[in-house]
């Protein structure tokens, strides 16, 4: 088992505890002056912030981290006349004093060799390829042109939403045509239990959205789905790269009945309720 | 009388039990029942017969468990799977098929499944008693028991059907069907990623000693059992991992002095290899529900005037008679691939955007849109030019003047297709070295009759074209290590100046 890989409320429990616990074991076992236990800290929350962290954080925001951390650890510092005074005493003795020569020279000859170090591979390292942000729930306009025929987005509803309460049996014949069209056109993508995984979905970036995920259906409205299902990655706007999605226009395939089957079985499924509509005052 | 009666219930009780055991209780069965019907039915039918409204869209297509037959067994070759064989297959699905992985469903949840799948079978009443083979426990591999291992793949005319070095490409592969008069194709045993049964070496054991029932694979009885390991050993080795290492970036390499593609392959020797997973076209009608092709790997050299790229894939068969074009027409949705006539061809694409990138904005990678056109290098491979194409949406594109040339060859099972054009072009995008260029690959496999849109295809990824002059790092190694160095010495020199004349003060 990879010890490394246990993860806690997106934090990398074991570097943590391996961080705190060196901490402590310095604090109990050795008498380190100021400037020492500084570097001790500085040491610790570098690790903690490149390795405490389960998703990645890129090298740009630990810079600015530690810039604010070396801040924060001179304040600290300076706070205390006398952490002051010993500290440069200690600085005074390191530069002048014969018995720190060694130390000095080895200090004089690894920080250019680190620094040497650090060019050569920034140099040498395969460039990163360009990273885009995208917006995953866009605004929606306010209506689409489905088939020559204008659908509001703002106003309108499912209209087979309604049969649930009024004639279950007609319901379930329009959940029973979703589960068709979902097992004919979406499972290669979206999976067998809407989890994102179809068999496709590993070829795609962005990968196919898993209706399972709280973040999706459940916090959209029906409206917000006909949209995204009928018009597809062309009808994305820039922010969310219409570019790369690999989601049809389903207005190629399905009619306006089938879209809206599919969405009931999406939510019959899941045992997600659609967002209900805003009240407009 | 008394007696005969005890040996009487007792039989009574000693048949149901041991029918409970493989049938379970009728609440179990009733459990799994629901389970199934919400779950499974979709593509393997209420009625367990694969009669659904999936099927038609998935192939492999799914199986019917009326027929009792089933691949996956750790049973003889024709005997039923066991109750843990059932389980098993539903919690680790089946690569590389519509048949996900089920972990979300508990142990018990797999039992009701399990159960309520052997009614569709009345098999499993009388003959589900099985008892899965004995599992030798693994030796080591070996590279020599590897070796042995080719002898014993041809003896036993593995290549057939798998071909000579395991692509999936033997002379018998595009005859193969299975039970039920469905083509199918045999593994390719380079990927071990994409199998059924599982990628380890006690899986590739169970395969061949149990035969993968209703498909060609027959079950081997290889002697002496070393022989059985060193198949093993050969068959795993083909394959360079468990895991697809799909990658999202093509970096080229910069060479010194001329290449020409009619050299060969050999120019890209030591040059890195990116493989990128191919989906089927499932975005515009004319869709492709089973592609032929699961990943194409790609590596570009440049110098100072041309770029070149090599393409290779698998493909069961080289279809080098007929003809193939992005613009061909394909019925809507082909969906149950309808055999035609006409000769196809095998055929493949790269794709850049028609002019540089400027931000995150690029073409619809698929064949550009109206704003942003795309260029399609498309090479038909029963042709010996690679054409160009301007893509502005599948309804446009147009072919264009162009100067890509093109070797290719095809062999064991794998095709090799290698382009080169000049990095600055009239005809189409110029490279800029230094920079990031998207780039999307298509693949048309010609038995498939891969046409126009029906195609599989990735989605876009980065090719890298380094700069020309590489600037050697030590220069500026030296430079900054020099200024770290003064800046130390003057802080020295501060320290020593002020600090040892206080003390000769003090002195």
């Amino acid at each position: 088992m990879d010890l490394f890989g246990i993860s806690f409320l997106g934090l990398n429990v074991v570097p943590i505890i391996l961080v705190i616990a060196g901490l402590v074991a310095l604090r109990m076992f050795f008498n380190l002056n100021t400037l020492a236990w500084m570097a001790a800290w500085w040491v610790g929350l570098y690790l903690m912030l490149s390795n405490g962290i389960t998703v990645p954080l890129p090298g740009s925001i630990v810079g600015m981290f530690m810039g604010i951390i070396t801040l924060a650890l001179l304040v600290y510092l300076t706070t205390s006349g006398e952490d002051l005074e010993a500290t440069k005493d200690f600085m005074v003795k390191f530069f002048t004093d014969s018995r720190y020569s060694p130390a000095l020279l080895a200090f004089l000859v690894l920080l250019p060799s680190l620094v040497a170090y650090n060019v050569y591979t920034g140099m040498t390292q395969q460039p990163q390829a360009p990273v885009f942000g995208r917006t995953i729930h866009p605004p929606p306009p306010t209506d689409i042109t489905f088939k020559g025929k204008k659908i509001d987005l703002v106003n309108d509803d499912n209209p087979y939403r309604i049969l649930k309460e009024t004639d279950p049996d007609a319901f379930a014949a329009h959940v029973a045509n979703g589960r068709k069209v979902y097992y004919q056109n979406c499972v290669n993508c979206h999976g067998d239990d809407m989890g994102g995984n179809g068999m496709f979905a590993h070829a795609f970036d962005p990968i196919p959205a898993s209706f399972k995920d709280p973040t999706t259906i459940a916090m959209l409205q029906e409206s917000y789905l006909f949209w995204r299902i009928a018009k597809g990655a062309p009808g994305l706007p820039d922010e969310s790269t219409p570019w790369s999605s690999a989601m049809p226009a389903w207005e190629k395939f399905l009619s306006e009945e089938d879209i809206w089957d599919v969405i009931i079985f999406l939510y019959e499924y899941t045992g997600y309720e659609p967002r209900a509509k805003e009240e407009l005052h | 009388m008394k007696n005969l009666t005890i040996l009487l219930i007792s039989l009574f009780l000693g048949t149901m039990f041991a029918q409970e055991a493989i049938m379970g209780t009728e609440a179990q069965r009733a459990a799994g029942k629901v389970i199934y019907d919400a779950q499974c039915s979709q593509c393997h039918g209420y009625d367990g017969d694969a009669k659904s409204v999936g099927n038609d869209y998935l192939r492999p297509a799914p199986r019917a468990f009326t027929s009792g037959t089933f691949k996956f067994r750790t049973t003889e070759s024709g005997e039923l799977p066991t109750h843990e064989d059932l389980k098993a297959s539903i919690r680790d699905g089946m690569p590389y098929t519509s048949m996900p992985a089920w972990p979300q469903f508990s142990d018990k949840e797999l039992d009701n499944l399990a159960y309520y799948i052997k009614t569709f079978s009345e098999d499993f009443i009388d003959y589900g008693d099985v008892k899965p083979i004995d599992m030798p426990s693994a030796p080591s591999f070996s590279e020599a028991s590897a070796e042995r291992g080719r002898v014993v793949y041809e003896e036993n005319q593995c290549l057939d059907c798998h071909g000579n070095l395991g692509r999936g490409d033997g002379p018998s592969a595009p005859t193969l069907v299975d039970k039920w008069d469905q083509p199918i194709r045999a593994a390719d045993l380079t990927k071990r990623w994409t199998w059924r049964g599982g990628a380890t070496r006690e899986d590739i054991y169970q395969t061949f000693v149990t035969g993968l029932d209703g498909s060609p694979m027959p079950s081997y009885n290889i002697q002496p059992p070393e022989d059985q390991w060193a198949l093993v050993d050969y068959v795993y080795s083909l394959g360079a991992s468990d895991e697809a290492d799909y990658a999202t970036v093509l970096a080229a390499t910069l060479v010194e002095g001329d290449f020409d593609i009619s050299q060969g392959p050999a120019i890209f020797d030591n040059v890195p290899v990116a493989m990128f997973a191919v989906a089927g076209q499932v975005i515009e009608p004319g869709r492709a529900h089973y592609p032929g092709v699961n990943s194409i790997n790609a590596q570009v050299i440049i110098n100072e005037t041309d770029i070149a790229i090599m393409l290779t894939w698998h493909d069961m068969t080289a279809e080098t008679e007929g003809v193939n074009g992005p613009n061909m027409q394909v019925p809507d949705d082909d969906v149950l691939n309808e055999p035609i006539e006409a000769l196809i061809s095998d055929a493949v694409g790269v794709i850049f955007p028609s002019e540089p990138t400027v931000g995150a904005e690029k073409p619809y990678f698929m064949m550009g849109d109206k704003s942003n056109s795309v260029d399609l290098w498309f090479a038909d491979l029963a042709s010996s030019d690679c054409d160009l194409y301007v893509g502005k949406g599948t309804g446009s594109i147009v072919q264009a003047e162009s100067d890509i040339r093109i070797a290719s060859s095809f062999e064991d099972g794998k095709w090799t297709v290698l382009l080169q054009r000049s990095l600055a072009s009239e005809n189409g995008i110029s490279f800029t070295p230094g920079t990031f260029t998207p780039i999307a690959f298509s693949v048309w496999d010609g038995w498939n009759k891969e046409r126009g849109n029906k195609r599989g295809l990735t989605s876009w990824y980065n090719m890298y074209v380094p700069p020309l002059e590489q600037v050697s790092p030590v220069g500026p190694m030296m430079q900054y290590a020099l200024l770290t160095l003064l800046a130390q010495l003057a802080l020295v020199a501060y320290f020593r100046i002020k600090y040892r004349k206080k003390e000769e003060e003090v002195a």
